[in-house]
């Protein structure tokens, strides 16, 4: 705590304007299919017509030319045939099984996009087709038949207290379930992804992607090649949101084994149809919630069970689901707890990464069900949260404690009172509309865990190195090498201003290039909110060491041994008080020693206790906390549903440039209302029925709702300066306030995502009909 | 294929660029031209990531045979809006109010704020929010782009005006 108060920022807390903005306003900055490849081929992917079979053979169509293109199918690859992800359950080619639509069979380069194209349309696959099982309602029909032909790819419970004593000990117990579908990541950069074979027999891969350390150590495996020779840079990307961590691994090793086997560089950039239809979803969700209260409103119990659909392969989804388990009953005091999280495989492509990483789906349940439990109780949304939300002192569902002061409940409490959330509740409709239109107000409180879950970032030993060299302006400079990526939250603003402000120096000096595993160290994924809060704090020791190594040549070297500070871009001397610019002494410095690397490591406080076996413990480092009021019309006829406002408060700890936080937040939640109200996919043939930008509907300008968004800033005391996770958090509370405020509008609980007028309309009718409509 | 030679005035410079006729706008840019600014987001219309100006109106250039554009005409992509004041303007107030975050439906979307600036409508949300229907941004919620064309607004040079 100490070193945060002592700490003056200059940078850090500017909404500095973000350092890769000119050239992206200027139409210069290069993605993948902007940078120019000399004799560059285009690749394509062969892929399986039927979601579940076995193959026979490839049949190769005579009346084609092959010998103009390069086709490569399992017996090229010079490794093993099977993507080094989590279960080492997926072959990078398919050989034998077929376990989803789109399963690549064979991979073809040509030297331009309409001969690949054509040539892996005369590829054509002889396959065995299969029974299979396609969707989550299937999974949960076969759950509820104690699991009857499912095959399990992950399985994880959390238990606190004792689950039997908890409902022994309730006056009620309220049961729900809630369901919520896939959702595309919809970045506007479609996959895109660059091999160039180089002379050393190795391969440069550069592209549009989140996590460089994630492919070149992957890759290892499927090309034989040792780390040296598989070197993995990134391109701008355009917008990743999780759909670029794990998944450009796919598309880097399509690249890299054509590439190897022609000897030429290779590219792939999906068109949009495919890039929906052959890329990673949100694991669509079914949980049910079962709470026991007492009629004071105290809860006793909580019971959960989570099950996701995995997809065909095991990929991160264990990982999806651990976060998920989670957050099912995170924000909550409750001494007793049993939560019960699955992933079971679906023959659809596999499901991964999606900013909120199972977290959404576990609030999307949580705080629709909160608001039944209180309406059970006769109690109002707000008193129930009030009553039971976590302070500091208390502990969560794996018996952490919440060690530091944090925003819960204060960004509860503030939204509350910002929003007039009591006040407005009693004007909700209720099922009676005025002047052609339900109004309706719903609540949402949620936190989310910072950084990987548990000790992850102790196993992972994030890494930071600061280069002190000369810029290509002839200037002395700064470059901060880690593997953390530019997506477009801002990554290469924000670690200059900490950077600048841990050597005290002016943030001109500072830069983050774009990582290059030849240059960055493992500084670990751009996942999980964890870049400001975990490499935003390896960066900022960093600096501080490179100002007392360089603190320290200065005054050997220029001050005739005095004591010296570095401060405001000047070096000082304490007895004369001479001055040096920082440019002085850092030419001075590489005049004499040459560049110099500073390298610092993540270290998680001793005290962090975590049960990986039993999820018992600190699952997180920190929390950040979120509080959302969705205000709501209906209109009467059509039953469109329009979000008009939404406030809210949220603790990211420190806040390290205000502009760009806020375009987090304002991004995320429209996100979010995507995920309440609009985005809709479902499976058709073992395809996604919404395969277009026509058919798969995210929102426009015309869709926004009025913002009321602030931050309360709660510093994360372990590492300066502060920084909890952002990224996630506005994905996750949107959906459930505003499933909550439908019920207040209509007297209607719906309890599957995307909530779409039909979907009201069959609601509506339905309730008509039993007349349980409330009234 | 027969290729034919059109001859446009592109970002203020007269150019000339053989091409298949039937061959996308889009394409005949980003290759031909080499004019890589200008993005595909989708290639079906929908994104708006591939907007230009032409003639004054804006066009998605992913649907657009190149053919189909005629001699002389003026066509304006991101690539020549630092070369008109209200565009450079335009680009700094994106900057100061955070409108960019990945930066890949920028370039549409700062031609449509460009054409609309340029017609001096009235600036309200409603206005500014029709007018940029046609771009989808998934990072920025669109909010900080409203406020970047409303500050643009109050600055609007009066020589980038079109008489209508």
């Amino acid at each position: 705590m100490a070193v945060l108060e002592r700490v003056e920022y200059r940078h850090v807390g500017q909404g500095m304007v973000r350092l890769d903005g000119e050239e992206k306003v200027r139409g210069q900055a290069l993605y993948a299919d902007d940078v120019p490849v000399p004799d560059c081929w285009f690749g394509e992917v062969v892929r399986s017509p039927v979601p579940r079979g076995r193959l026979r053979r490839l049949v190769f169509d005579p009346a084609f030319d092959f010998s103009q293109v390069c086709v490569v199918t399992p017996e090229d690859i010079p490794g093993k045939n099977i993507v080094d992800m989590m279960g080492q359950d997926m072959p990078f080619i398919a050989y034998d099984d077929i376990q989803y639509r789109g399963e690549p069979v064979a991979l073809v380069a040509a030297p331009t996009r309409a001969l690949a194209r054509a040539a892996a349309a005369r590829i054509v696959p002889d396959i065995e087709a299969l029974p299979a099982i396609l969707t989550l309602s299937e999974v949960v029909d076969r759950f509820h038949r104690n699991g009857e032909g499912l095959h399990e790819l992950a399985g994880q419970t959390i238990r606190k207290g004792d689950i039997a004593a908890g409902f022994a000990a309730a006056d009620r117990i309220i049961e729900g379930d809630y369901w919520a579908g896939h959702q595309e990541q919809l970045y506007i950069e479609p996959q895109g992804i660059f091999a160039i074979p180089e002379k050393d027999g190795g391969v440069f891969i550069q592209g549009s992607l989140q996590c460089p350390y994630y492919i070149a150590p992957e890759l290892i495996v499927t090309l034989n090649l040792p780390l040296e020779k598989i070197r993995v840079k990134q391109t701008a990307v355009g917008g990743a949101f999780g759909g670029k961590e794990e998944f450009p691994t796919l598309i880097a090793g399509y690249c890299a084994l054509l590439a190897l086997k022609c000897g030429k560089p290779v590219k792939i950039i999906y068109d949009r149809h495919q890039d929906i239809l052959y890329t990673t979803k949100r694991h669509p969700v079914w949980t049910r919630q079962r709470t026991g209260v007492k009629n004071d409103g105290t809860i006793t119990a909580m019971e959960v069970d989570f099950v996701l659909d995995g997809g065909a392969y095991t990929t991160l989804s264990p990982v999806v689901m651990y976060r998920g388990i989670l957050h099912t009953t995170l924000g909550y005091k409750c001494p007793h707890v049993y939560v019960n999280g699955k992933v079971y495989r679906t023959n659809t492509f596999p499901n991964g990464a999606f900013r909120g990483f199972g977290a959404p789906q576990a609030i999307w349940g949580l705080e629709s069900h909160m608001d039944e439990v209180a309406s059970a109780l006769g109690m109002t949304p707000e008193a129930f949260r009030l009553h039971n939300a976590l302070h500091e002192g208390d502990t969560t569902g794996t018996g952490q404690t919440i060690f530091e002061p944090m925003g819960t409940p204060d960004v509860l409490e503030k939204t509350l009172a910002r929003s007039g959330f009591s006040e407005k509740l009693g004007k909700a409709s209720r099922g009676t509309p005025r002047d052609g239109k339900y109004y309706g107000i719903g609540l949402c409180f949620f936190g989310h865990g910072s950084g990987f879950t548990g000790d992850g970032e102790s196993r992972l030993k994030a890494k930071a190195a600061l280069d002190l060299e000369y810029f290509e302006n002839g200037k002395v400079g700064v470059n901060i090498r880690i593997s953390s990526t530019e997506m477009g939250q801002g990554t290469m603003t924000i670690m200059p201003q900490i950077g600048a402000d841990g050597l005290r120096v002016h943030v001109d000096h500072v830069r983050c290039p774009f990582p290059d595993t030849k240059y960055a160290p493992d500084s670990g994924p751009t996942v999980a909110s964890r870049t400001a809060m975990v490499v935003g704090g390896t960066v900022f020791g960093a600096a501080e060491k490179m100002r007392r190594q360089l603190e320290a040549f200065a005054s050997e070297s220029l001050f005739g041994g005095e004591r010296v500070e570095l401060d405001d871009n000047r070096f000082t001397g304490a007895v004369t008080g001479a001055t040096r610019t920082f440019q002085e002494v850092g030419a001075a410095y590489l005049k004499q020693h040459g560049p110099l690397r500073v390298m610092n490591q993540f270290k998680l406080p001793d005290t962090l206790r975590w049960n990986q076996k039993t999820f018992e413990g600190d699952a997180y480092p920190s929390y950040s906390w979120g509080c959302n009021v969705a205000e709501i019309e209906i209109d009467a006829l059509t039953l469109e549903i329009a979000v008009k406002k939404v406030t809210g408060y949220y603790d990211i700890g420190r806040v390290i440039n205000p502009v760009l936080a806020h375009g987090q937040i304002e991004g995320g939640l429209i996100q979010a209302l995507g995920y309440a109200v609009m985005e809709k996919m479902e499976i058709k043939d073992g395809l996604y029925d919404a395969s277009r930008m026509q058919t798969y509907v995210v929102p426009t300008a015309l869709d926004i709702p009025e913002f009321d968004l602030h931050f309360v800033e709660y510093p994360y005391s372990h590492t300066a300066p502060g920084a909890k996770g952002v990224g996630e958090v506005p994905m996750d509370g949107l959906a459930p306030a505003v499933a909550n405020a439908v019920k207040s509008a209509l007297g209607i609980r719906i309890n599957t995502l995307p909530i779409t007028p039909e979907k009201l309309f069959a609601a509506m009718t339905a309730a008509r009909r039993t007349g349980e409509a409330a009234a | 294929m027969k290729k034919i030679t059109r001859t446009w005035i592109i970002n203020g410079e007269e150019r000339s660029v053989e091409f298949p006729p039937a061959r996308r706008l889009l394409d005949v840019l980003r290759e031909n031209l080499v004019l890589t600014g200008t993005k595909e987001g989708c290639g079906e219309g929908e994104c708006g990531a591939c907007t230009v100006m032409i003639d004054g109106e804006i066009v998605v250039s992913c649907l657009l045979a190149a053919g189909q554009v005629r001699d002389g005409s003026e066509i304006l992509t991101v690539e020549g809006l630092e070369r008109t004041p209200g565009g450079r303007l335009l680009q700094n107030a994106y900057l100061e109010k955070g409108a960019a975050q990945c930066g890949f439906c920028i370039p549409g979307m700062l031609v449509s704020s460009y054409a609309f600036l340029r017609r001096r409508p009235d600036i309200t949300d409603a206005s500014i929010k029709d007018a940029h229907a046609g771009n989808i941004c998934r990072c920025t919620g669109y909010i900080k782009i409203i406020d970047a064309v409303k500050a643009a607004a109050e600055r609007w040079p009066a020589d980038e005006v079109v008489k209508s």
